[in-house]
């Protein structure tokens, strides 16, 4: 684990960011935003141009338009960003209030154990089985011979 | 932090519609429709201006740049700021008073005379009417000249921009802020000599 707090904030944005809607609604369900709450910007979606290094050269590439809605609040003296793929505004406005609430260090103990540790193992636990899922449909081909 | 317009979309379509309005029927206070929260030493209105005109491509130079309206500016409007009045698109003059001449603010060149800056100035007020210490303005879009006072502008004003208005097509359009009035004086207007 990273000590550094930029890695740190940024890991656990990330998390927010991945996680299902469905899961993320309910760990967030126990922890009350704070009083103060206020949207310094609404849940508003939009496109991001991806880019990548796709060819030999290394030349960047326009891979393509994601969907991504963003939303950022101030909440207990901290501010909260989140930009998440696709459109749901609510997983968005989620994510800021997490990620405000994560800030506080009074908070962040129990949000760690409760919301980002779950939500963390539930992500390895897809990944896992889509990996699972992938290899087992591995294909070796007998016949052909490789790289001769 | 505080929070922009409310719906950025459709406020920042109805204040572009009224600074085009603003702009066509020059030295006429009209009122903003919106005004979004704004942190010291910026005016809701002219916050509104700045929400609504100025973005990544745009540099706008802060008369007072205390670091709260930095913040806020390049949260909600992503605007790069520039260090010197003359390399700004837009300029932000909090305290008329002590703003520095209107030569020092890019005027355009011949070959692009819309590469010129433009002012926000917050002023005390307007007063129209035909009292003797009203300054009188022409020009496009006024069917006969308009009595005029814009209060709280320094002592000299008037004579600089008299002597910009000399270099057309070359020059600075203006406009100017009182709590949620804008008044807007393009290039093209001019002032009558009394």
């Amino acid at each position: 684990m990273d000590t550094s707090p930029h890695l740190a904030r940024a890991g656990w944005m990330s998390l927010l960011a991945q996680a299902d809607p469905a899961e993320l609604a309910a760990a967030m369900d126990g922890f009350a935003p704070p009083a103060d709450a206020a949207w310094l910007r609404p849940a508003q979606t939009g496109l991001y141009m991806l880019r990548g290094r796709i060819g030999g050269s290394g030349a960047p590439f326009n891979l393509g338009e994601v969907t991504v809605t963003r939303c950022s609040v101030q909440a207990g003296g901290h501010i909260g960003h989140a930009w998440v793929r696709g459109s749901d505004p609510r997983h968005a406005e989620l994510a800021a209030l997490a990620d405000a609430m994560l800030q506080d260090a009074q908070r962040h103990d129990a949000l760690q154990a409760q919301l980002l540790a779950p939500l963390a193992a539930a992500l390895d636990a897809k990944r896992d089985s889509a990996s699972r899922k992938a290899a087992a449909s591995k294909v070796e081909f007998f016949t052909v011979v490789r790289g001769e | 932090m505080l929070a922009a317009f409310a719906d950025p979309v459709f406020d920042s379509q109805r204040t572009f519609r009224e600074l085009l309005q603003a702009m066509a029927r020059p030295a006429a206070p009209r009122p903003l429709p919106v005004l979004p929260p704004a942190p010291a030493p910026v005016a809701p209105a002219a916050m509104a201006i700045l929400l609504t005109l100025c973005d990544a491509t745009t540099s706008v130079w802060l008369q007072q740049p205390s670091d709260e309206a930095v913040r806020h500016l390049r949260f909600h409007a992503g605007l790069r700021l520039a260090d010197e009045p003359q390399a700004a698109d837009f300029a932000l003059i909090s305290e008329p008073a002590a703003m520095p001449p209107l030569q020092r603010f890019g005027a355009g060149d011949l070959r692009y005379p819309d590469r010129s800056a433009s002012l926000i100035v917050q002023v005390d007020g307007f007063r129209s009417g035909a009292e003797a210490d009203r300054l009188r303005f022409a020009g496009p879009g006024l069917r006969e000249p308009v009595a005029l006072a814009i209060d709280g502008l320094p002592a000299d004003f008037w004579q600089q921009r008299a002597a910009l208005s000399a270099r057309l097509p070359l020059g600075i359009d203006l406009f100017f802020v009182a709590a949620q009035q804008v008044l807007a004086l393009p290039r093209t207007t001019r002032l009558l000599e009394t």
